[in-house]
């Protein structure tokens, strides 16, 4: 068994890393992500996950429900870290995965793969508290800047983490993005990642969350006739039903973090394409207690190191 | 003793350090207590050290509970048992902190000291120690106090225990409920050293009072303990004094209650004898199965499988089999979870009086009803029954009935039942044979491998490869292995590095002719693939035939 594989099979168990395997682990990944392009190829079949936020057993859970990678192919939309108690085994877990098997994962960003979005929202803490220096959340977070923005499935199926960007009306401007770099303020890689879909605007609205914009059906259509593209897979918002189409199926939110927060009481949802684009939405539930491990409140023991 | 006049500098420092401002520091002197001791001596131990921290209980709740426990295993430090006493007044002053859990250690090593004193010892030092805690003004003491009658109580003159009694029944009626929280969950390890005569006149007034309190967080803990309290008392007594006040708490108005009667019933049940569970807890367990509370419904489904066994099979169909129908379709999933778990349980204990046919028209429609549950966790606790049931059952029984939903569950929607679903049709296969498994089982997995979905391919694929090493070399070359030879023409990768892996699964049960004439040509094929992870599994699976040839 390779080293790798033994890692996979370790953060399987919630168990983080050393640190120096981190390092490691973030070198080959960029290796491998800094290749992928801004809107990065996906071949069906392939199923897609939404927001995961550190929910590492929901995130077993998911992988009970919709099989194991490699086995089955996944893209995952972005928000692999904060909030829940598990960014550290959530996110490794996955870049291992997508090391061992680059063609049957893919990962792109989310506005939480950010380094000052994770300082506020527990993935930094979380790196201190594990292990004591902040060294790991400096590598994961610089493999953030190489993660890719979007994802084409089959040219017909487009998926990124928050929508649309005035900036923004062919794939092609997309490419043109230089993405290795923190998430800018404004700008079309912002909107990108914090952009949210929303009934009563016509044309681009303000976005309450202080980044990205608004936009309503007409900015879909328009969008989705230019590319010749069927519909946007995206996630960045709860939806209690784990998943919500909007704009007469132009644009459909997924979301993955059941009971979110440990407290929202939504169910969670993924998306299954099969080798023809047919659609199966497969919805599920938090892991039982009995599933979860304790999170430690002592601070991290020195052996990590 | 030149000892003594040395400086013993590390010991004065954790000395110092018991006093340190740091709580750190003082956290570790206190766990290194019996260093401490060791330097000084037991006599500076028993005079000087033990006064000290009698004194030094105004801390942090975790240097006290930390305390508690080092004082519990002191006895070698201060002399032997004979001094014994002396660990007592600190250990008291701890039973009457605020913090639950400092009092619950400081009970827990009184308890381990007083088992260990002599008779006399504890009548003169312990009694009056649990005598000042029980009459304690603050309720802490009083709380503390309930958990050291046990020990307490057997060492002590007849007079005493007289006392002792009337003692603990005034902490039954005492004002506080917390107090009485604790007499009730304490009355059981009480009633375990007390003299058969007094159970039946004492002991069951505290029972009966405390099942009557007005607080329900005090009444289950009463009924928690019934059914062990049960067990001490002769049948008769328990059936004409327990068991109506049972029944009574099977309809109290907190579900908290009734709930503990359900998860205790059965317990109780044993303690009864099973003529009195037939004559006069059937209606009270139906009706706890069908309580509108959902925690109620949970707890009384797990026991069914037991408490059918103690009913015998007529009753059981009779009464609760309606129930089982009924909870199968239940509004909670948890309910039905519960049910799931044990309701395989029941076919044996019912098939073998009543019948195949019978159990068939009124057990099944419940596990059907299960098995196709909405919720996936439920239809799994059905599925790794299966095989139980099948053996069980035989395999008439199972072809007319269990069979369509067997393969059923192989195009479930949620992977881990069709993972499951394999695993259960290798476990069949096993237990009926490759005939049976050559009738029933492969022709409709190998039609399936043509399903449009590469998910259900992938799992009929696996489901092919565990079916291989139960049916043999032949069923393998002829039936199975054409068939995985196709997949490797899938146009989905994932199918064909599943095909590589299946392939190397299979080299050591086939011949090596056919290793060399079928599979090593496809992998051959496999390895020059473009997709990478082909690739890889494919030159995995070469490898194993390399060595294969090489072995043989």
């Amino acid at each position: 068994m390779s080293d790798l594989d033994r890692q996979i099979e370790q953060l399987k168990r919630c168990e983080p890393l050393k640190e120096s395997e981190v390092k490691a682990l973030c070198l080959k990944a960029m290796e491998i992500l800094v290749e992928e392009g801004n809107v990065q190829r996906v071949d069906a079949p392939v199923t897609i996950c939404g927001d995961i936020h550190g929910q590492f057993y929901d995130m077993k859970e998911l992988f009970k429900v919709g099989g194991d990678c490699p086995k089955t192919n996944y893209l995952f939309l972005g928000d692999f870290v904060d909030r829940g108690f598990y960014s550290v085994e959530t996110f490794l877990l996955l870049l291992a995965l997508k090391v061992r098997y680059p063609d049957r994962i893919t990962l792109i960003r989310g506005n939480h793969e950010s380094r000052q979005i994770t300082q506020v929202y527990g993935f930094y803490d979380e790196c201190l508290r594990k292990y004591g220096s902040v060294n790991v959340w400096r590598y994961c977070t610089d493999i953030f800047d190489y993660l890719s923005l979007s994802a084409l499935i089959e040219n017909k199926i487009f998926g990124v983490h928050g929508g649309l960007s005035p900036n923004i009306t062919t794939l092609d401007q997309i490419r043109t993005i230089d993405r290795k770099q923190e998430v800018p303020h404004d700008g079309a890689m912002c909107d990108l990642l914090w952009s949210d879909p929303e009934d009563s605007v016509e044309g681009w609205g303000l976005s309450p969350r202080g980044a990205g914009y608004l936009f309503g059906a007409n900015v879909v259509s328009s969008f989705n006739h230019s590319n010749n593209i069927d519909y946007i897979c995206r996630a960045h918002q709860l939806v209690m039903e784990g998943y919500k189409w909007m704009f007469n199926n132009q644009i459909v939110t997924v979301w993955s973090a059941p009971n979110y927060c440990y407290r929202c009481g939504n169910v969670a949802a993924i998306l299954e394409l099969d080798e023809n684009l047919n659609k199966q939405f497969r919805v599920f539930e938090a892991a039982p207690q009995e599933a979860r491990g304790v999170p430690s409140k002592k601070p991290a023991p020195d052996y990590f190191l | 003793m030149a000892m003594i006049d040395e400086p013993l500098y590390p010991i004065a420092i954790l000395i110092d350090e018991i006093k340190n401002d740091d709580i750190r520091l003082r956290l570790n002197s206190i766990r290194r207590l019996s260093t401490i001791a060791r330097e000084l001596g037991e006599e500076r131990t028993r005079k000087e050290l033990i006064p000290f921290l009698s004194e030094n209980n105004d801390d942090d709740d975790e240097v006290l509970l930390a305390m508690a426990e080092e004082l519990g295993v002191f006895i070698p430090y201060i002399g032997g048992v004979e001094y014994a006493h002396v660990l007592l007044p600190p250990l008291e002053t701890l039973c009457t902190v605020e913090e639950t859990c400092v009092r619950d250690k400081a009970v827990e090593s009184l308890c381990r000291i007083g088992s260990q004193m002599n008779e006399s010892d504890v009548v003169d030092w312990f009694v009056p120690l649990v005598k000042r805690l029980a009459a304690g003004e603050w309720f802490t003491a009083r709380v503390s106090s309930c958990g050291l009658f046990h020990i307490a109580y057997p060492s002590s003159p007849d007079m005493l225990k007289a006392e002792l009694r009337s003692t603990y029944a005034l902490l039954c009626e005492d004002d506080m409920p917390i107090v009485r929280r604790s007499a009730a969950s304490n009355l059981g390890k009480f009633a375990m050293i007390v003299e058969q005569r007094h159970l039946k006149t004492d002991i069951l007034c505290m029972f009966e009072d405390l099942m009557l309190d007005e607080q329900d967080s005090v009444r289950l803990l009463v009924v928690e303990g019934c059914a062990a309290f049960g067990k001490l008392l002769e049948p008769q007594v328990c059936v004409s004094d327990i068991l109506p006040l049972i029944i009574n708490f099977s309809q109290d108005k907190s579900w908290r209650v009734r709930y503990m009667v359900a998860n205790q019933l059965y317990e109780f049940c044993e303690a009864a004898g099973p003529e009195t569970t037939r004559s006069d807890l059937v209606p009270t367990y139906v009706r706890l199965l069908r309580d509108n509370e959902a925690e109620v419904r949970i707890a009384a489904s797990g026991k069914v499988t037991k408490f059918c066994q103690i009913l015998g099979p007529d009753l059981a169909i009779q009464h609760i089999l309606p129930c089982v129908k009924e909870l199968s379709s239940d509004s909670s999933q948890h309910v039905r979870s519960s049910l799931a778990s044990v309701i395989m349980g029941m076919a044996p204990v019912l098939g073998k009086v009543i019948g195949i046919d019978l159990l068939s028209q009124s057990l099944l429609p419940a596990i059907v009803e299960l098995a196709e549950d909405r919720h996936w966790r439920v239809r799994l606790a059905i599925i790794e029954y299966i095989p139980l049931l099948a053996s069980q059952l035989g395999v008439r029984f199972f072809d007319d009935k269990l069979g369509a939903l067997c393969m059923q569950w192989l195009e479930d929607k949620v992977f881990s039942i069709r993972d499951a679903a394999a695993n259960n049709l290798k476990r069949l296969a096993e237990e009926f044979g490759p005939e049976w498994a050559m009738q029933h089982i492969v022709p409709q997995v190998i039609d399936k491998m043509n399903n449009p979905y590469y998910l259900y391919r992938m799992i009929f694929l696996h489901s092919i490869s565990l079916l291989s090493p139960v049916l043999g070399a032949d069923i393998t070359c002829q039936k199975l292995l054409p068939v995985v030879i196709y997949a490797s023409k899938d146009r989905v990768p994932n199918i064909k590095f599943n095909v590589a892996k299946v392939l190397q699964s299979l080299i050591p049960i086939v011949d090596s002719s056919d290793v060399e004439k079928t599979i090593r040509p496809c992998l051959v094929e496999l390895s020059e693939d473009p997709d990478v992870d082909v690739r890889y599994f494919a030159g995995q699976a070469l490898q194993a035939c390399d060595q294969q040839m090489m072995s043989s």
